[in-house]
C-alpha cells in the first residue's frame, strides 16, 4: 500500500498520509476500545484508591449482570426484540425493496428513494420525537383511528415496547432496503421470467430465485438492522416507557448515574459479545458465510 | 393434441411505438416456424406476447385453440429458451431442470428420472450435480433446452438461443434441436437474425421487418420467390438493379434501367407500366458466357477464391457492382480484375419486386 500512495503522491506525503491514518485508527478508535476492556476488569475506586492493592483484575464486573435478575431479563428482552425489530423492518422492507428495484421505472424508483432518504436528513432524536407525537395517547394517529370508527377509544401505543418497535422499524429501515435493494438490483430479470415461465407463482420465484439471490443482501441488513437496534438508546430513551426499558438505557445509568463505569464498560462488552455471537449462530444457520456479506 | 399457435389479428404498441404491427399468423402443431428479421424488429416482442410476459394491445394469441387472454406466463402450455439462457446460477442442474417439475408438485423420485433422461437426451449424464457456471457454453445451452422440456410444453418458445456460440458449435446444436423437435414432436418456434439458420432448420419462416410481417413461407419459396424487396435482398445474397417498367407479357416483366440497359424478370405482384421496380438476380443464376436469354458484359473488379466456389465482383458500365457465384472448376486464368467478361442469366430466374428496392 505504502508502495502506491508513494508512486501517486511522494514518499513524504505518504508518511504524512499513513501517519494520520494510525493515529485516527489508534488514538480515536482502538485505544479507547482498549482503555474500556482495561476498566471493565477493575473495580469502581475512588480516585486516591487506583494503584493501591485494591486495584486488582477480576471477573466480578461480568458477574454482577447474572446475579441480577432484572438486568438479565431486560438483556435477554433486548435481544429478542432487536429480533422482533430485525424482523419487522424486513418485513416492511423486503417488497418495498423488490418493488424499487424490478418493477418500479427508473423515474418512481428515484422519487421513492428520495422520499425515503428526505427525513433522514433531520436528526435522530426529531424524527423519534415526531413517533411520540404520532402515537400519543391524544396524537394524530388515535385521532384518526377513532374517527374512522376502527377503535372505540385512544390505544395507549406508547405504554409497552410497540411504540418502541415502531420507531426503530423506522429509523432503521433504509438500513436494511438499500442493501436489499442493490442485491435484487443485480439479479437478471430473465430469471425472474424463467421461473415464471416454468410455472413459478409469485410465492414460488420470490422464495427460490429471488431471495437466494438476494440473501447476503438481506443478510447485511439484518445485521446492521439487528445491531443498530440492540444499541439504540435514543429510540427506547424517547418512546419507551418505565416498562419497556432497553439494556442501553442500563449501561447508560452505570456510567453516568451510578458513576460506575467499570461496570458499565462491563455491560457494553456483554452487549457487544452476545450480539456478535448471535449473529455468527444465525449466520451459521442460515448459511450465509462472511464472504456473501463483503460481495 | 393441438398445439397450434394462433396470433390473431395481434397488436403490440409501447407508449406511440408499434413495435408489432397488425399480424394474423397460424403456426401449425409440430411445426418447426422461425421469425426472422434484424435486430428491434420485433421478434422478441412477439414471443413474450405468446408466453404470456407481455399482454397484446389488440388481438389475441390462441394457443391450441384457446384464447390465452388473462392467462398468466406461468399457467401457459409454453416454455421459454432465452436469448441469455438465464439458468439459476444458485441451483445444480439438475435442480435447474427439475425446477418447473418442482413447481407441478411432481414427486422428488420422478423428478429425478425425468432429470435423468433429459440429461441423456442432451448427451451431459452425469452433470446433475455441477453448478451452471461450471459448463461450457454449449453446455450451458443444452441445459436451457432441457430444463425447458422438462416441463412438457406444447410450444417451445427459442429466443436466439444459439447466438452465443462459437460457428462449429451452432452448426452442432442446429442439428441437434432439430433432432429434439423430431423426437418429441412439440410446437417449436425460433427466433434468429441468421438466415442460414432459419433456412437450414424451418418448415415455415416468417420474416419480419419494423415490426411487420413481410412474407411466411417456407425456405425454398422464401428464396426463390421473395414477395417483397425487403425478403429479396434480406434472405440471401442478391443483385438488385432499379429502373422503369418498360413492358409486361405474361408474367415477364422488362425494365429500362437507363444506361445499364434492359433487363426481364418473372414480375411478383402487381406492376404496372410506368412505374418504378427493381430486378433481383441471386450471384449463382448468373452464369459466365451467353447462356442464359439476358446477356451482358461487364468488368471485373475483384476476384474472391472461396473454396469450392468463386465471388466476382464486376461493374455494369463501370458503375453498378454485381457479385456472381461460379463453381471452382469454372475458374480460368484470365478471370483477372479488368477483365471484360460475358455474364447471362434465364429471365425466368430473376423477379421484379415493384418499388425502388431501397429497404
Ligand atoms: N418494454 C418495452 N418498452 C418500450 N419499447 C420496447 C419494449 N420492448 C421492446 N421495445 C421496442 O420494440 C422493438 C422491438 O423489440 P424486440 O425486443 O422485439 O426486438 P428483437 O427483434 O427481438 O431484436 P433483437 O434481435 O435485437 O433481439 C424495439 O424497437 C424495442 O426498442
Ligand atoms: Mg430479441
Amino acid at each position: 500500500m505504502f508502495k502506491q500512495l508513494k508512486a501517486r503522491f511522494g514518499s513524504s506525503l505518504s508518511v504524512g498520509i499513513i501517519a494520520i491514518i494510525g493515529i485516527w485508527l489508534i488514538g480515536m478508535v482502538i485505544l479507547p476500545q482498549l482503555i474500556m476492556v482495561d476498566y471493565s476488569f477493575r473495580p469502581n475506586l475512588l480516585p486516591s484508591e487506583i494503584g493501591t492493592d485494591k486495584d486488582t483484575y477480576s471477573l466480578n464486573n461480568y458477574e454482577t449482570l447474572f446475579g441480577n435478575s432484572i438486568h438479565l431479563s431486560i438483556f435477554a428482552k433486548t435481544i429478542w426484540s432487536s429480533v422482533l425489530v430485525t424482523i419487522l423492518t424486513l418485513v416492511v422492507s423486503y417488497p418495498l425493496a423488490f418493488y424499487l428495484a424490478k418493477v418500479a421505472t427508473p423515474g418512481q424508483a428515484a422519487l421513492c428513494i428520495l422520499l425515503l432518504i428526505i427525513p433522514f436528513w433531520i436528526n435522530e432524536i426529531l424524527r423519534t420525537f415526531s413517533w411520540y407525537i404520532i402515537l400519543a395517547y391524544k396524537g394524530p394517529l388515535n385521532a384518526l383511528l377513532l374517527a374512522l370508527g376502527l377503535i372505540d377509544r385512544p390505544v395507549r401505543f406508547l405504554s409497552g415496547d410497540g411504540g418502541v418497535m415502531v420507531g426503530m422499524v423506522y429509523a432503521y429501515i433504509l438500513f436494511m432496503i438499500f442493501p436489499i435493494y442493490n442485491a435484487i438490483e443485480s439479479l437478471d430479470s430473465n430469471q425472474v421470467k424463467a421461473a415464471r415461465n416454468l410455472g413459478a407463482g409469485w410465492i414460488r420465484t420470490h422464495y427460490r430465485v429471488i431471495i437466494p439471490h438476494a440473501k447476503p443482501g438481506i443478510a447485511t441488513g439484518c445485521i446492521m438492522t439487528f445491531m443498530l437496534a440492540a444499541g439504540s438508546y435514543a429510540v427506547p430513551a424517547l418512546l419507551g416507557s418505565p416498562g419497556s426499558r432497553w439494556f442501553t438505557q442500563i449501561i447508560y445509568n452505570w456510567f453516568f448515574e451510578g458513576g460506575d463505569w467499570n461496570q458499565g464498560a462491563a455491560y457494553a462488552f456483554l452487549l457487544l459479545l452476545i450480539c456478535i455471537g448471535f449473529i455468527a449462530l444465525v449466520m451459521r444457520v442460515f448459511k450465509v458465510g462472511l464472504g456473501d456479506i463483503a460481495r | 393434441m393441438d398445439s397450434s399457435v394462433h396470433l390473431d389479428n395481434v397488436v403490440m404498441n409501447f407508449g406511440d411505438f408499434t413495435a408489432v404491427q397488425k399480424t394474423d399468423l397460424k403456426i401449425e402443431s409440430g411445426e418447426f416456424f422461425s421469425f426472422l428479421g434484424p435486430s428491434g424488429c420485433g421478434k422478441t416482442t412477439i414471443l413474450n406476447m405468446i408466453s404470456g410476459f407481455l399482454e397484446p394491445s389488440k388481438g389475441v394469441v390462441k394457443i391450441g385453440g384457446k384464447s390465452m387472454a388473462g392467462v398468466p406466463a406461468n399457467k401457459r402450455p409454453t416454455s421459454m429458451i432465452f436469448q441469455n439462457l438465464a439458468l439459476f446460477p444458485l441451483m445444480t442442474v439438475a435442480e435447474n431442470i427439475e425446477f418447473g417439475l418442482e413447481v407441478r408438485g411432481v414427486s422428488k423420485a420422478e423428478r429425478k428420472k425425468t432429470s435423468d433422461r433429459l440429461l441423456e437426451l442432451v448427451a451431459l449424464e452425469g452433470s446433475g450435480s455441477k453448478k451452471p457456471d461450471e459448463l461450457s457454453g454449449g453446455q450451458k445451452q443444452r441445459i436451457a433446452i432441457a430444463r425447458a422440456l422438462a416441463v412438457e410444453p406444447q410450444v417451445l418458445l427459442l429466443d436466439e438461443p444459439l447466438s452465443a456460440l462459437d460457428l462449429k458449435l451452432r452448426q452442432h446444436m442446429r442439428t441437434e434441436l432439430k433432432e429434439i423437435q423430431r423426437k418429441t414432436g412439440i410446437t417449436f418456434i425460433y427466433i434468429t437474425h441468421d438466415q442460414g439458420e432459419a433456412l437450414t432448420m424451418s418448415d415455415r419462416v416468417a420474416v419480419m421487418s419494423a415490426g411487420k410481417l413481410q412474407q411466411v413461407a417456407d425456405p425454398i419459396t422464401l428464396y426463390r420467390e421473395p414477395q417483397t424487396s425487403f425478403v429479396a435482398s434480406f434472405v440471401g445474397e442478391n443483385n438488385p438493379i432499379t429502373g422503369v417498367v418498360d413492358a409486361i407479357d405474361g408474367n415477364l416483366v422488362t425494365l429500362n434501367c437507363g444506361v445499364l440497359g434492359k433487363f426481364t424478370g418473372r414480375g411478383i405482384g402487381t406492376i404496372s407500366k410506368g412505374q418504378s421496380a427493381t430486378l433481383f438476380i441471386r450471384p449463382e443464376l448468373l452464369k459466365l458466357g451467353q447462356t442464359g436469354d439476358m446477356s451482358f458484359t461487364a468488368r471485373i473488379a475483384e476476384v474472391n477464391f472461396e473454396g469450392s466456389y468463386l465471388t466476382l465482383t464486376a461493374l455494369l458500365n463501370q458503375q453498378h457492382a454485381i457479385s456472381v457465384q461460379i463453381g471452382a472448376e469454372q475458374y480460368t486464368a484470365d478471370l483477372i480484375p479488368d477483365a471484360e467478361i460475358q455474364l447471362s442469366f434465364a429471365s425466368q430466374d430473376a423477379v421484379v419486386i415493384a418499388g425502388e428496392g431501397n429497404v
